[in-house]
């Protein structure tokens, strides 16, 4: 009787060490497991979320109000930094537009390695050499509306509108996309990566800050910008401050 | 109870039976697995005979497409099988398809006019002229996701039935064409082959999985893609006119086409509903309902699909409701012809080679040399094999 309990207290002994392991085990496994990582942009005008085809916002460098038919950019090569080291997504050319219900555009970046980010980095606009390519590669579509053609690469921001000024409707159209226009962010921010769980960063897109950056812009007087590397440069130096988590 | 009196399609149900009564007891295991394997045995015999009669279509051979054209897909639920190809050919041929069987859809998409029909406005079994110019059917697998000119139809497949039922256009009814289908021994052998039976979705699938086929890329400016060919220099000037949004400020000309036509494909763009543009045809009291009426949004009000480019010299009359008689016409449109309303695309209303700021009169001003060089080079998007290709042409006509 006595060999008995102890061969059963033996095998409980074990099954408990067994169960400990394989729990343990799959601790491991999961924790070595990479998470999802989502950056999510909303566009914004005036501290609220922009609404399109309305001349509800005044023109920030002069008279009159405009309206927003279009506006939507390339977000690219996107790093995550830790201080564990970095990720790079490959091939990450997003193209944000945010003519939905809920006005924002979302990165979704899977197989993110778990880790404790702090620092998020992309990119307005498109690399030179992604730009020089007609590779249709993430977002990048040469047949695309960002195209210009392949002689001339893509526009990296793309603001299409109307000017209203006095009786006048003076057309907008703004498109930026000189290799030198190309703008990498940097981004201080916090983000833990779990294992097979999702994270969200969220990112404020303020359209006015394309007008009044650095250089406040009269849309009457500079109602397009195209191919003017001057002009470009213009607006392209306002968008450093255009995105802020 | 005799083994051999019952339906050879239930020896399980009879092998249940007999142990119960044999036994007069509820089932033991014994009887369980015997019940479990004769069970088993008509419903191998049934999944057997499904597989062996659903058909296994052959993958289409020899597709390739252009690297410039970029990504294409084609539904997970209808892959392009020769089989598919084959009869959805037939049916775009066949004049079944319509109520007085006189109409198919190859009576509005000919295909020596890169299958429009050179009519201002397609005529269907009614005889009355239709609202909407045939539109050209080339490339579709790429540029707008949105098909018909106000884009209310989201796939090929869908697109398919509409004007086999519409009664302006080909006035058929459904069942009536099933019925028809199937008294024919070619088409229960062809359905059979590609999808297993003849019904409303096989027809749909069928002649969408033959549109994807039709693809135009061998036109001179194909070539010279390839590096096969030169433009001659008028050809070259239309082109890079065609490419260009002008900019007065670094004395950029440009025809402006690209800003709604892309540069390989010339369709409009594929992505959500940027391919349909409100091109300046008319005024904001006579605005068409066009992709607004699908969208139900005011400013999508005379906002129609932008049409491949490809051998655009053959499709005439031109825009969504053939207004234009030719290509002269429709240059003399954008260089100075268009009409200002609220849904006026912005670029259209912006762009011009004069120094004067955009005003009342929109106008590209473009010289005659430079209207006659875009021309020169749209047709260099002829593609005469295209055009002739017997893949594509009619198979009741063939020997």
């Amino acid at each position: 009787m006595k060999a008995a309990n102890s061969r059963r207290k033996i095998w409980v002994l074990a099954g408990l060490v067994t169960l400990t392991l394989a729990g343990a085990a799959g601790w491991w496994y999961r924790s070595l497991q990479p998470g999802t990582l989502v950056l999510r942009l909303h566009a914004t005008a005036d501290h609220e979320p922009l609404v399109y085809n309305r001349f509800d916002y005044d023109n920030p460098g002069g008279d009159g109000q405009f309206r927003v038919r279009d506006f939507q950019f390339f977000v690219s090569n996107i790093r995550l930094v830790s201080k564990d080291g970095v990720h790079e997504p490959v091939e990450s050319y997003y193209l944000a537009r945010f003519d939905n219900p809920t006005v924002s555009y979302e990165i979704v970046l899977n197989n993110v390695p778990a880790r404790d980010y702090n620092q998020v980095e992309f990119a307005l606009g498109v690399d030179a050499e992604a730009n020089g390519s007609i590779r249709s590669v993430g977002d990048l579509d040469p047949n695309g509306r960002m195209a210009w053609s392949w002689e001339t690469g893509y526009k990296f921001i793309l603001f299409e509108g109307a000017l209203q000024l006095n009786e006048q409707v003076i057309p907008l159209v703004y498109h930026v996309g000189f290799d030198e226009n190309y703008t990498p962010l940097s981004f201080s921010r916090d983000a833990s990566v779990e294992p097979l769980s999702t994270s969200v960063i969220e990112f404020s897109v303020d359209v006015l800050q394309m007008f009044k950056g650095h250089e406040t812009i009269d849309m009457a007087t500079l109602p397009d910008v195209k191919f003017d590397r001057d002009d470009a440069r213009l607006i392209a130096g306002n968008l450093t401050r255009m995105i802020t988590p | 109870m005799s083994r051999t009196s019952k339906p050879c399609l239930a020896p399980g149900l009879s092998t249940i039976t007999r142990g119960l009564v044999e036994k007069g007891m509820a089932l033991k295991g014994r009887n369980l697995i015997a019940a479990a394997l004769a069970a088993a045995v008509p419903l191998a015999a049934w999944l057997a005979y499904t597989h062996m009669s659903k058909p296994r279509p052959t993958p289409l051979q020899g597709f390739s497409a252009p690297f410039v054209f970029g990504r294409f897909s084609v539904p997970e639920a209808n892959p392009l099988t020769m089989e598919s190809v084959e009869l959805g050919r037939r049916l775009f041929y066949e004049t079944r398809l319509s109520g007085n069987n006189q109409v198919s859809c190859a009576t509005c998409h000919l295909q020596h006019l890169a299958f429009t029909d050179g009519r201002r406005t397609a005529i269907g079994v009614s005889g009355k002229p239709l609202a909407f110019n045939s539109m050209s059917l080339a490339n579709l697998m790429w540029g707008p996701r949105h098909f018909f000119w106000n884009g209310r139809s989201e796939s090929l497949e869908e697109q398919a039935l509409i004007p086999i039922q519409h009664p302006d256009e080909m006035d058929q009814d459904l069942e009536e064409l099933l019925d028809e289908l199937a008294s024919q021994p070619e088409y229960v052998r062809l359905f059979a082959a590609a999808y297993g039976d003849i019904s409303a979705e096989s027809i749909a699938s069928a002649l969408a999985s033959f549109e994807r086929t039709l693809i135009s890329s061998n036109s001179r400016y194909d070539q010279f893609l390839r590096g096969e060919t030169r433009l001659s220099d008028l050809e070259e000037h239309g082109r890079k006119l065609f490419m260009a949004h002008p900019d007065v400020k670094v004395s950029l000309r440009g025809g402006n086409c690209i800003d709604c036509h892309s540069q390989f494909l010339t369709s409009g763009f594929n992505t959500l509903f940027d391919g349909f543009t409100n091109n300046g045809l008319d005024s904001e009291v006579d605005l068409a309902p066009g992709l607004g009426e699908v969208t139900g949004r005011h400013e999508h009000r005379g906002l129609f699909k932008t049409p491949t480019l490809r051998n655009i010299a053959l499709t005439a009359p031109y825009m969504h409701d053939g207004r234009f008689s030719s290509l002269e016409d429709v240059l003399d449109h954008y260089n100075e012809g268009i009409n200002g309303s609220t849904t006026l695309s912005p670029l259209i209303r912006e762009a011009g080679n004069d120094e004067g700021k955009p005003s009342d009169r929109i106008s590209l001003n473009l010289t005659e040399d430079e209207k006659t060089a875009i021309i020169a080079f749209l047709h260099t998007l002829t593609d005469e094999q295209f055009v002739t290709d017997q893949q594509f042409s009619n198979p009741f006509l063939e020997p």
